[in-house]
């Protein structure tokens, strides 16, 4: 099949959705000419104007606020915060207005958004430019979440969340921009709130999100080689979240590693384990179940620093090895 | 008519306020929107205003009340209205309830002073128990008396305390649902997780252990297709999977390495020959047994197990013995051989061979194990490597003794009768020099017996 | 004190320059409105008080010019064809004066299944989407970067509404009022933003919050027109959004409108007002009430007689008396359905 980036699977999600629907519409800090600070939308000003890759000052508050209007009054704005550390600004609009109207308004209004923000460390821009802040969404009722890790999986959800007629925060990952992998041409969707079985195995499941499945696909490789086996969970929506396949996983493996970028304390690992620990899996654990997630400090500029802040392959290779040998 | 004025809800969270001080008497004249009284209220101190203009009549409450919030405090009379127009209090009958609620209920007895069983009969206990008692919480009527009287004292309620804190069994919540379905008790289960925590695999092996479950094995089961004829398809259950789990995860997860030694027979059939002319019974596994705890007590690194990050040293030596059944193997330990005598040993290992095969074991038969002997010589094998069974660190296999001729010191051929040793050894634990030099402690005591007393 | 007191100098005046607009039915409803407005917000403080509703409340008492004036200035109807509202929570007089359902308001209030939200709302969050009234907000400031998405929408979509958004002298000073004004300025969209200077941001007086005369001077900041109007002057208030509103559809995109109010009640329950006098307050009433100068105009102007202007505030207080009535006769909402309305 045909190879394309995670970010030209994303641009390619965008343009075949404009063209069809004059309700699409894309609105940001630099992502006409410039074409995004990632280069998402790159191209796509040339194809469908400046009306409809709309330009925005310095204003997150204002964009998160004229997605919302505009989603209120017919419209399906796809907003883009050029880093996931500058929501901050918008967390009013967000986390009061278009999570609470329709609920606020007894359900007689709907939100039809997306907006769209890369998170996660890895490219040396430190504390203010690296952060995962998902599970601040995760928290609030109204809102979806959902975090892509494969070119594919970034197509189908992206259509999925311009069509889902709620609020998506829809996160990307700056390291998995440039990732290749196999993207239809046509069209597609894949369900939100639907858990992917990555890939299978009897030993221990990892459930893990965003770039952490890629790095726990590498672990499982290395340790296939050593008779240890994998069973990788990407929960791809986060909220509303599909548990069924992690507590079947878990029943069968009877260990669970939950890996995520976002800061252990309060991530939604913990959620992820509390949903195991309460369920039917829990009389089929072998082992307690394990997080292993960012540190609890700000993103470090240090290249070392940096990359012991968050999970690596070989953190993943350890952990999941200890749980298979029961050393836990 | 008159206005009745209200004591106005100032926050959700209100209830009831208090007044404060009365701004007006009765008799002044207001105007709508004039404070009448001041109340505190949770947040601040709030003025209920009138509610019209006119005369203010009727005070309720004096200041210093705590008013439930819309019950009325005062009323405003209009022009010409007389007070007469006062209905009666509205809260009067509200005031009646609430008095008849709060009549002090019989005063509670101390629970100290006398607890009382569900029948109310005093408990005839000791102040001291009944102190003790209440730090534990524990109830005294599930105290038996042992006192004068059947008066509780402090020793039966200890007792009890004692009875409760029995150790807590460390289990996997896998192992206590598996415990649960095969009705195992986790007590007699060996844990090989971290600090001895029982897994779900060793209930597994536990069950498969039990002699019900060895008399279960089906051979052929009903639901597998029908076989070609000749051949025969026995799933994969029960003991034979136990094996199978336990033999696979050793022999992946610890490094074996191997040691053989030839050792010379002459000393034990010496020793084997002197007690058959008493008709006595001596077998080679049961002194290889004995004189493997005479080693193990030199080389205690061999004497081990190994769960999780913990390597455990045991001062006893429980030896496993492995037993062939028909349907697989089983490995039933003779418990802390070094203090045995060769003649204890002997009786223990025909009775426990015996209950094998008869699948009579108990569950103490198997666990506790801290290294194994496995002995095929009867069947005539040369020699073997064994795959260890953890927890243990250590398995020593035995094959038959073969009349070999070696040359002396000065090269003439001698006939003597030899038989391999082969020891495997889990690398994590034990090293090539240490097990090297627990080959030749053993070499030393079965080349010469007599040492055993040593 | 006599009508002409009350009267501003440019009452007349005005009245004469829209009389023909307008017409005198269209003004008797106008004060009517007004009256049910006040009548509402009355009947809600005695409601709390008496125990029969719970949470707070942020009465408009004293600000009816402006709900009044605003809203008929405005093309009311649903879908395309009407504009949009967008208000915050001192706005129960702007859905009254939107012309929402004095029932279903007050049933909301009374945390009804019958109410605009069906119980889930409240106070602070009436909205009636069906005619483009999108919701009283509890935030400050919270609507003001909405409008500019529905601006945003009314311009991709090539429709002529216009959005007023209506919010108050606090929410000027929040950095989201910023935003917004520059982005509906920069792509001229056609909003009227419309500030409720009602002197007061919860305690916190005008003057010691600004440090210019009028916030309208702030719209030549983001180069949109900017004025200030009398608030408590029905016309002058319909006039000054009626030109915005032209303006709007013309393609000349955003005014920004300041009305000179004043409320008369605490900020929300528990306000002792410790922060004005008791004198200031009185003034207010006694010289400047709204209701009572387009009394005085109508009766001057012999739109209506003094009965008539009297019989209005009976009417309004029927037409409450009524909305109470099916409120409490109204079932709460099903607690079955709590999970409801979140998710689309």
């Amino acid at each position: 099949m045909r190879e394309l980036s995670y970010a030209e699977a994303l641009r390619e999600g965008l343009r075949q959705m404009m063209e069809t629907d004059p309700s699409i519409f894309l609105i940001g800090e630099d992502i006409g000419v410039y074409g995004g600070a990632f280069g998402v939308t790159a191209g796509l000003i040339d194809q469908f104007g400046g009306q409809r890759v709309i330009d925005t000052p310095i204003s997150e508050a204002g964009i998160a606020g004229a997605c919302i209007g505009a989603a209120l009054t017919g419209m399906r704005p796809v907003g883009e915060i050029q880093f996931m550390d500058f929501v901050t600004l918008s967390m009013e609009q967000l986390v009061l207005q278009a999570a609470k109207v329709r609920f606020m308004f007894g359900g007689k209004a709907k939100v039809p958004m997306v907006l769209r923000m890369p998170g996660g460390s890895g490219t040396g821009a430190a504390a203010q430019h690296s952060e995962s802040l998902e599970n601040w969404f995760v928290h609030v009722p109204g809102l979806k979440v959902v975090m892509p890790a494969t070119p594919y999986d970034a197509k189908g959800l992206l259509i999925s969340a311009i069509y889902d007629d709620n609020p998506v925060i829809f996160v990307e990952h700056k390291l998995l921009y440039k990732t290749k992998g196999d993207v239809p041409e046509k069209p597609y969707r894949i369900p939100l709130s639907q858990t992917h079985v990555v890939r299978q195995g009897q030993h221990v499941t990892v459930i893990a999100t965003s770039i952490m499945v890629t790095r726990a696909l590498a672990a499982a490789d290395a340790l296939a080689k050593e008779g240890i086996e994998l069973e990788i969970i990407d929960p791809r929506t986060l909220k509303p979240l599909d548990d069924a396949p992690i507590i079947e996983s878990v029943k069968k493996t009877g260990r669970a590693l939950i890996v995520h970028e976002a800061v252990e304390i309060g991530g939604f690992g913990g959620e992820i384990a509390a949903r195991i620990a309460g369920s039917e899996a829990f009389d089929y654990l072998e082992a307690p179940i394990r997080r292993l997630a960012g540190l609890d400090i700000p993103i470090p500029y240090n290249r070392e620093l940096e990359r012991n802040t968050v999970p690596q392959i070989e953190n993943i290779i350890h952990e999941a090895r200890k749980l298979a040998q029961t050393a836990y | 008519m008159a206005t009745a004025v209200i004591l106005p809800k100032f926050g959700f969270t209100l209830e009831s306020s208090r007044i404060v001080r009365w701004l007006v008497n009765e008799g002044d004249t207001v105007r709508e929107g004039d404070p009448l009284c001041e109340v505190e209220t949770d947040k601040v101190n709030m003025e209920v205003e009138a509610t019209a203009d006119g005369v203010v009549a009727g005070i309720q409450y004096p200041a210093g009340a705590d008013v439930p919030v819309t019950n009325v405090i005062c009323y405003i009379l209009k022009p010409g209205e007389s007070a007469d127009a006062i209905l009666a209090p509205e809260h009067a009958s509200a005031v009646a309830a609430e008095s008849a609620a709060s009549t002090p209920a019989p005063a509670q007895p101390s629970t100290s002073a006398a607890q009382k069983a569900a029948n109310g009969v005093p408990i005839n206990a000791s102040p001291l128990a009944i102190r003790v008692a209440e730090e534990h919480g524990i109830d005294l009527a599930s105290v038996q008396g042992s006192g004068a009287g059947g008066k509780i004292t402090r020793a039966d309620v200890e007792a009890l305390i004692a009875a409760k804190d029995t150790p807590k069994i460390r289990a996997t919540p896998a192992a206590r649902r598996i415990a649960a379905e095969n009705a195992v008790e986790l007590s007699t289960v060996t844990g090989t997780g971290p600090k001895g925590r029982i897994q779900g695999t060793d209930v597994t092996a536990a069950v498969a252990r039990k002699p019900a479950a060895v008399l279960d094995m089906p051979s052929a089961p009903s639901s597998a297709p029908e076989p070609t004829p000749g051949n025969r398809v026995i799933k994969l259950e029960g003991m034979r999977r136990t094996i199978a789990t336990r033999m696979q995860q050793s022999f992946q997860q610890a490094p074996h390495t191997f040691f053989e030694a030839n050792i010379d027979t002459a000393g034990v059939d010496a020793l084997r020959a002197r007690l058959k002319a008493r008709n006595e019974k001596l077998s080679v596994t049961s002194i290889i047994v004995k004189a493997c705890a005479w080693t193990l007590k030199r080389h205690p690194y061999l004497n081990a197990t190994l769960t999780g990050d913990e390597i455990t040293l045991w001062s006893d030596c429980n030896i496993g013995v492995a037993v062939a059944l028909e349907n697989g193997l089983i490995v039933p330990v003779v418990h802390k051989v070094d203090g045995k005598s060769l003649q204890t040993i002997q009786t223990e290992i025909d009775d426990l061979a015996a209950r094998a095969r008869s699948n009579a074991l108990r569950l103490n038969d198997l666990a506790d194990g801290t290294f194994t002997v496995s002995n095929l010589g009867m069947y005539g094998i040369d020699r073997f490597t064994a795959i260890i069974n953890p927890p243990q660190v250590a398995i020593l296999a035995v094959g038959r003794a073969v009349r070999q001729f070696v040359p002396d010191e000065h090269g003439s051929p001698v006939a003597k009768s030899l038989v391999s040793l082969m020891l495997s050894t889990d690398h994590r634990v034990v090293d090539g020099a240490q097990a090297a030099q627990f080959m030749a402690d053993l070499r030393l005591v079965l080349e010469d017996p007599m040492l055993m007393l040593w | 004190m006599t009508m002409k007191d009350v009267l501003s100098p440019t009452a007349l005046s005005l009245y004469h320059e829209l009389l023909e607009t307008l017409g005198p039915e269209a003004l008797k409803k106008m004060l009517l409105t007004m009256h049910t407005i006040r009548a509402f917000e009355e009947r809600a403080e005695q409601l709390y008080a008496e125990g029969r509703v719970h949470g707070t409340m942020h009465l408009s008492i004293g600000q009816e010019a402006t709900a009044v004036g605003a809203s008929s200035a405005m093309i009311r109807s649903s879908g395309d064809a009407g504009d949009y509202l967008l208000n915050h929570h001192r706005g129960h007089g702007h859905c009254l004066a939107w012309g929402s359902s004095v029932d279903k308001m007050m049933a909301e209030f009374m945390g009804k299944e019958t109410g605009y939200c069906r119980g889930r709302g409240g106070s602070m969050h009436i909205a009636d989407v069906d005619s483009n009234n999108l919701g009283a907000n509890g935030i400050v400031a919270g609507g003001v970067p909405i409008a500019v998405g529905v601006g945003l929408s009314i311009k991709m979509r090539g429709t002529s509404q216009v959005c007023l958004v209506i919010f108050g002298d606090g929410a000027a000073n929040e950095g989201a009022f910023h935003e917004a004004l520059n982005m509906a300025s920069i792509w001229k969209l056609p909003i009227i933003f419309l500030c409720e200077n009602n002197q007061y941001a919860m305690s916190m007086p005008y003057p010691k919050a600004f440090n210019i005369e009028k916030i309208s001077q702030r719209a030549a900041g983001y180069g949109i027109h900017g004025e200030t109007v009398d608030g408590n002057d029905v016309l002058a208030v319909y006039k000054a959004v009626s030109e915005a509103a032209q303006r709007a559809r013309n393609g000349e995109g955003p005014s920004l409108i300041e009305s000179i109010t004043y409320r008369y009640k605490g900020h929300s329950k528990s306000d002792k007002q410790a922060y004005r006098t008791r004198e200031e307050v009185q003034d207010w009433r006694d010289n400047r009430d709204p209701i009572m100068r387009f009394n005085a105009l109508l009766v001057r102007t012999g739109v209506i007689t003094e009965a008539e202007g009297e019989g209005m505030r009976e009417q309004a207080v029927e037409i409450i008396d009524r909305a109470v009535a099916f409120s409490e006769a109204s079932p709460d909402p099903d607690l079955k359905m709590i999970m409801d309305g979140v998710y689309a």
